[in-house]
């Protein structure tokens, strides 16, 4: 009886240990993409160089680390299979400017940064990266990097400061704004461009 | 997305037993958000996920306490940076942490969770004494960090529903549990209820400490406000957004908190090897 349920129990830790080491590798594998992305988003923003320099240097780093294609047609949510081609095209070009527009104009905030990397889990396909990022005069706060794909090709697609997801926040902007315009998508277009003139 | 987007089960079964929720329901007959025509399933869905019935009158509370925050309290948070340094800024807001931790170990001992009572006990003990009066987190570096409480977390730990959006005049974005959770931390803080009404000390204690609190509050969200302000299409939509997403994490953490209640310092007994 002994042997049988030890032999048991340890066929039933061999099948479990294939997919949980497969899953640890994946998570290990996001948790040294943030910590590289990290790091070059550390280095621009504590770096020297001018704020066009910097900036160039940012949409650099986003475009190659993060989902924003993807980012994007989230935050549209039920109005992207609204859009025509056209406006989604129109749409997409102007959030990838709207994204590095908001992350950029953060900058002077962020000088001084640094960040820690904590424990790292796998949540449905995806992996969650958790750090804590320090600025001098604030309190710690707690950023997770939810990461697409952490195997193959690892790419950031969202944000969660302090519990508040920076994708599910724009969306429901948008949502909102979209929803008080007769849900005309021209308007959202036009009220993106209008910010990015205004900004830059 | 996370599981605590997904509604919650509650013991209550029905959010009428919420009182604030009738009283809205009657304000409902002066400013309702339209629900969307029946054959659009994704814009009911999207009505319903924001939860926002009240959102006519919302924004008009929105809009009244957005002028008062421009014309008052932001100019104060603003003047406050200016005149007082960064770390007696950090100073006071220690001290007015500590005089709150009786509420907030009111609420952990309600929310049935005795190592946050703990850490909130020896918070108190260790920032009242080596901290100076509180002006130091001591506590926070011995390993005792400060956490969130309130009453509207203790009552969503025991099933109670939130209800629907509100934004109220002065306490801005809320909902009816926690409305309500807020008045039962006025009444739970012991300092609500010292000393003669008469008294003209108390009096000026009670507001000094009422005052910087909500200066305090302010000024370490200036940043984030006026950015939000800035880059938002619709800033009423985007705090509501913040505000959810935010109350979901704390009670969310309030509620994974699983630590055991034997202390890691406790000696503790020799583990009894496994019998088979």
């Amino acid at each position: 009886m002994i042997d049988r349920r030890h032999i048991l129990t340890l066929t039933a830790l061999g099948l479990m240990a294939a997919p949980l080491s497969a899953m640890a590798q994946s998570t290990d594998k996001a948790a040294s993409f943030v910590k590289s992305t990290g790091d070059k988003l550390v280095a621009v923003v504590n770096g020297p160089g001018s704020i066009s320099s910097k900036r160039a240097a940012m949409t650099q780093i986003i475009n190659a680390d993060v989902d924003v294609d993807g980012i994007g047609r989230f935050c549209l949510g039920r109005y992207w299979k609204l859009a025509s081609p056209e406006q989604q095209k129109q749409y997409l070009t102007l959030f990838h400017e709207v994204l590095v527009t908001n992350i950029t104009a953060k900058l002077g905030e962020y000088q001084g940064v640094k960040f820690t990397l904590g424990r790292s889990k796998p949540q449905d396909e995806e992996a969650v990266v958790s750090t804590t990022v320090e600025r001098p005069n604030n309190a710690p706060t707690a950023v997770d990097w939810i990461i697409a794909n952490p195997s193959a090709d690892p790419k950031i697609i969202d944000v969660v400061a302090e519990g508040t997801s920076l994708r599910l926040t724009q969306r429901q902007d948008y949502g909102s704004y979209l929803t008080h315009n007769n849900n005309n998508i021209d308007a959202l277009i036009a009220a993106m461009k209008n910010q990015i003139s205004q900004s830059g | 997305m996370r599981s605590y987007l997904s509604p919650r089960v509650s013991f209550f079964g029905t959010q009428r037993l919420l009182l604030p929720l009738v009283a809205a329901i009657a304000l409902c007959t002066s400013g309702c958000a339209t629900r969307p025509p029946a054959d659009d399933p994704d814009a009911i869905a999207d009505f319903e996920q924001t939860n926002d019935p009240l959102e006519p009158t919302n924004r008009v509370f929105y809009a009244i306490n957005n002028g008062l925050d421009t014309v008052i309290l932001r100019p104060l948070a603003l003047g406050y940076r200016a005149v007082v340094p960064g770390q007696v800024r950090e100073g006071i807001h220690n001290v007015l942490a500590n005089l709150g931790t009786p509420v907030v170990l009111g609420n952990d001992i309600l929310s049935g969770k005795p190592r946050r009572a703990g850490d909130t006990t020896m918070r108190f003990l260790i920032n009242t004494t080596a901290g100076v009066l509180g002006i130091f987190d001591v506590a926070a570096k011995w390993g005792y960090k400060e956490h969130d409480a309130d009453f509207g977390m203790t009552m969503a730990n025991w099933g109670v529903p939130e209800g629907p959006f509100l934004f109220l005049p002065v306490l801005g974005p809320t909902d009816p549990r926690d409305a309500a959770g807020f008045g039962v931390d006025i009444a739970m803080d012991p300092f609500t209820w010292v000393g003669p009404p008469s008294s003209t000390g108390v009096t000026v204690f009670k507001w000094t400490r009422y005052g910087l609190n909500a200066v305090d509050s302010r000024e370490r969200f200036l940043d984030p406000i006026d950015q939000i302000k800035k880059t938002a299409l619709d800033p009423y939509a985007t705090f509501r957004s913040l505000f959810r997403q935010h109350r979901h994490a704390q009670i969310e953490e309030l509620r994974n908190d699983h630590r055991a209640t034997v202390p890691a310092w406790f000696p503790r007994q020799p583990a009894t090897p496994a019998e088979h």
